[in-house]
């Protein structure tokens, strides 16, 4: 891939533009970032900030970077830096500006009170003017003035007051009110998310490399706010969690290690309520559906890259596979209820669970164990025919070996999915809200032979068990409260607990994909 | 072709397969033979057994793992590839009976939403024409419209949230990243995919739901918008993964040849990768929409749980059902017609998702065939 080169030629008379054009591009990210802290409410549009009210403030830098966007398309146009500009910004662009254009006219006009026709009429009007000012000037015109303006006009109503604290529209017919609280800082992410783009592509010098810098900005900011929302939740669920997963954690004592919330029930003769029956039920589901979905799913893919002829029959089957995978879970659920419930005993039953699960667990197996078999290279299996072994003792003794690595990743991962999945087991699986620690599954001890039919039986899998997602979906359905001493600190323990025991399965598949390839290259 | 022609075809074919059949019967041994036939036969009993709810079931499975063990021991290679069909036929037979239970199981709700249109009666045409679901009080009606704009409302949002964040934070991994950062992003998008749906629901639950309420003086702090957005969060990873497919399927060479031409990277994406891997991208997206489309926990747990339309028809600030959560709020609790209504929204969702699964599937052969075998 290559990256652009800034040539001395062009480098030249750019510096001080190029350098202003960074401040704006950074100075448009840090009024990002503050309005997004605005919107989460930490920190409030009415706070003063260097004497002035946040909102104000936001105002006073929407307004700068407003018109030193519209100076930079000026500047270039007029011949003061020698930029790349192109005769027009491009279709793209124009649409884009008609959009937020026709938007802003009819946003505007209709709390300036404007029926819906002045409002169509203003929306339309502003949009044609945008669309005219983007696409027919040159380039550096086009992209810079639509976006300063909106930048200014939103400066405006936040200097002047128009949109601010205590400012508030009801929206009528909708029965929801509009307050500055959450529109100042929508306002504010939205223009500096403009003024940021228009000064990339000024920082750029326009043209295809403008381009370039304005579309990974963009690009970036994305990925990046993707990235920051993960950690934020995972963050957010740790620290609300964690009073409750360590309430009453010791180390020493009696026992080497204690840790109530994981090995107690939440009956009446528990101290400290605990998820242990919902833990335990969490794992036998997942070793259940498991022992049904791994053989199935590998032996499947065996067939079908090993032995079968491409044809008619392997089509149906990856039709059927993916048409499989996305199925949503909730018709998984019904299907458990209808088929499976019947046959074990009429009610819901971990072994209804553990089959359901195992159902869904299938087609991941399948698809990725089919991935990793077929990128065994064909040189293992020739070299194994040349030596006179036969066909199945090279699948088991080459193919197979060569291909765990990427079998045992995918089974990992699909088990973290599954083992999250509320939906299925909720129509499957049941169990208390507030297992005790007595309603946990025992089921290895639970084997009974008798000599009538069905001969072998397991009361422990014939019960409606609880496993975490569906206990933290019972607790909210309860409405968080229960015969428990703190049922929230418990439900978000509960929650830190599932999202731990999920996370775990992806860390270690993602860690053995890691070490896996890392032992390829060598 | 003719009929007669098509007819000879036919049993030539047959008889090929016969042939075929017994040379190969002449060329196995009779022992492997003998135990690969009481092997699958006693599966097939076992399965049918179960199909029939016998409580018999046992003994057809306890006579397949005697003859499979037994077979393994002695005639491995051949029944490694019989059994290994069998698991084989598990996805289509599992899709089967999927589709057989659920609809059979929603046969009364239909029958019961029989409408007369121009004299003919048509059954379920009742839970399309009229938008009234009420289980409970008189005139008990199961219209689907009401969770239908639902769904259609959640998943509208979703899409306008991981649509085009997918496909950025795709090409970002695809073409922009430099190796260090893709390896960080890649396993993050993964794990994104990862968190529970009631992980995300309680959070909606506990924190969202209030904050709305307030910040837009909501009755109730319900919201399709807001559900939406998660909803979108959670399709995300899908829509990431297939789409980062697709763009990496893009021959180098495409690429290369746009750059020595002097094309910036954004250049080659946008007139190079993203029109050649354009029906992959798409298939992504489609894809995308059927996660969202069956996202049940964060719905079940967010929404107001009212089987209503909302006034007006876009008014995204108030949530009420989705096809999905009425499923998993009215399940435990519903019985006779009311239960079979609930399967029937199980059909609908199922239709409409395999609908666009299949779609996705025939996109992405399309595309392939396109690039020349690029895989």
């Amino acid at each position: 891939m290559s990256r652009v080169t800034q040539t001395a030629l062009v480098r030249d008379d750019r510096t001080l533009y190029e350098a202003a054009a960074g401040l704006a591009v950074g100075l448009s990210g840090v009024a990002f970032v503050t309005g997004l802290a605005a919107l989460l409410n930490i920190v409030a549009i009415d706070d003063p900030v260097a004497g002035l009210e946040l909102s104000v403030l936001f105002g006073v830098v929407l307004l700068g970077l407003g018109a030193t966007t519209v100076g930079f398309g000026v500047a270039s146009r007029f011949d003061y830096v020698e930029t790349g500009a192109q005769p027009s910004a491009g279709i793209v662009a124009a649409a884009a500006f008609t959009a937020i254009w026709l938007a802003v006219g009819a946003a505007v006009s209709g709390a300036a009170g404007l029926g819906t026709v002045g409002q169509l009429g203003v929306g339309v009007f502003l949009g044609a003017a945008a669309f005219a000012t983007t696409a027919f000037p040159r380039e550096d015109i086009g992209s810079t003035m639509p976006a300063g303006a909106v930048a200014v006009l939103c400066g405006l109503a936040l200097v002047t007051g128009v949109v601010g604290p205590g400012w508030e529209q009801a929206l009528a017919g909708y029965n929801a009110t509009l307050f500055g609280d959450t529109v100042v800082p929508a306002v504010v992410l939205f223009a500096s998310l403009v003024t940021g783009w228009s000064a990339a592509k000024a920082y750029g010098g326009f043209g295809a490399r403008g381009r370039n810098v304005g579309a990974y900005v963009l690009t970036y900011l994305v990925v990046g706010s993707i990235l920051a929302v993960l950690v934020g939740l995972v963050a957010f669920v740790t620290v609300r969690g964690l009073p409750g997963l360590f309430n009453g954690f010791s180390v020493g004592g009696a026992g080497l290690l204690s840790w109530p919330f994981l090995t107690n029930g939440a009956g009446l003769l528990a101290d400290i309520a605990g998820v242990f029956p919902a833990l335990l039920g969490t794992v036998w589901l997942v070793i259940g559906a498991v022992l049904f979905a791994v053989p199935t799913g590998v032996g499947a893919a065996v067939f079908l890259s090993e032995y079968a002829e491409q044809g008619r029959f392997t089509g149906a089957v990856e039709v059927a596979t993916n048409g499989l995978w996305s199925t949503p879970s909730i018709v998984f659920g019904l299907f458990g209820a209808a088929f499976l419930i019947p046959r074990f005993g009429n009610q819901k039953s971990l072994i209804a669970g553990m089959l359901t699960l195992g159902f869904m667990l299938l087609p991941l197996v399948l698809i990725t164990s089919r991935e990793a078999i077929l990128a065994v290279p064909d040189e293992y299996r020739d070299a194994s025919a040349a030596l006179g072994v036969s066909k199945w003792q090279t699948i088991r003794s080459v193919v197979l070996p060569a291909a765990i690595p990427g079998v045992t990743t995918g089974v990992i991962l699909g088990v973290g999915r599954i083992a999250g999945e509320t939906a299925p087991i909720l129509l499957t699986m049941g169990g208390g809200v507030l297992p005790a620690k007595s309603a946990a599954p025992n089921v290895l001890g639970g084997f009974q032979l008798s000599a009538s039919p069905p001969f072998v039986s397991n009361p422990a899998l014939l019960e409606a068990t609880s496993a975490l997602p569906y206990q933290l979906y019972a607790l909210i359905t309860a409405g968080l409260s229960g015969n428990i001493q703190n049922p929230q600190e418990y439900a978000w323990g509960l929650a830190l607990t599932l999202l731990l025991v999920v996370l775990v399965f992806y860390a270690i598949g993602i860690g053995t994909r890691y070490y896996f390839r890392r032992k390829l290259h060598q | 072709m003719s009929f007669t022609t098509l007819q000879t075809d036919w049993r030539a074919s047959i008889e090929r397969r016969l042939t075929h059949t017994r040379a190969f019967v002449d060329d196995t041994d009779p022992d492997a033979l003998a135990v690969v036939l009481v092997s699958m036969g006693s599966l097939l009993a076992a399965f049918v057994g179960f199909l029939l709810a016998s409580a018999w079931t046992a003994v057809p499975l306890g006579a397949f793992l005697i003859a499979t063990g037994y077979g393994w021991a002695r005639h491995q290679a051949l029944l490694a590839r019989a059994v290994t069909f069998a698991m084989t036929t598990v996805t289509l037979i599992t899709l089967g009976l999927i589709v057989v239970f659920i609809f059979a199981e929603s046969i009364p709700a239909f029958q019961y939403e029989t409408t007369t249109v121009f004299g003919v009666s048509v059954p379920g045409f009742g839970m399309f024409a009229q938008a009234r679901w009420d289980a409970v009080s008189e005139p008990v009606r199961y219209s689907l419209l009401p969770m239908i704009h639902g769904t259609v409302m959640v998943t509208t949002i979703a899409t306008l949230v991981a649509a085009p964040l997918g496909v950025a934070a795709a090409l970002f991994i695809a073409e922009i990243a430099p190796p260090r950062v893709r390896e960080l992003v890649k396993p993050g998008i993964e794990i994104l995919a990862g968190i529970p749906s009631i992980v995300y629901g309680f959070i909606g639950f506990t924190v969202i739901n209030p904050w709305a309420s307030g910040a837009f003086a909501l009755n109730g702090g319900s919201t399709y918008l807001f559900v939406g957005m998660v909803v979108g969060l959670m399709a995300l990873p899908t829509v990431v993964s297939v789409a980062e497919d697709a763009l990496t399927s893009v021959p180098d060479v495409m690429k290369n040849g746009s750059l020595a031409l002097g094309a910036t990277d954004w250049q080659s994406m946008t007139s190079i990768t993203l029109p050649a891997a354009f029906s992959g991208v798409s298939a992504a997206v489609l894809l995308g929409v059927g996660r969202a489309i069956g996202e049940t926990m964060a719905a079940t747990v967010m929404l107001a749980g009212v089987p209503r339309i909302s006034e007006p028809l876009v008014n995204v600030f108030y949530g009420y059902e989705t096809l999905t959560s009425l499923i998993a709020r009215g399940y435990g609790s519903a019985n006779g017609v009311h239960e079979s209504a609930l399967f029937a929204a199980g059909v609908v969702l199922f239709v409409t998702v395999l609908c666009l699964s299949i779609g996705s599937q025939y996109i992405e052969a399309r595309m392939r065939r396109r690039l020349g075998g690029a895989e």
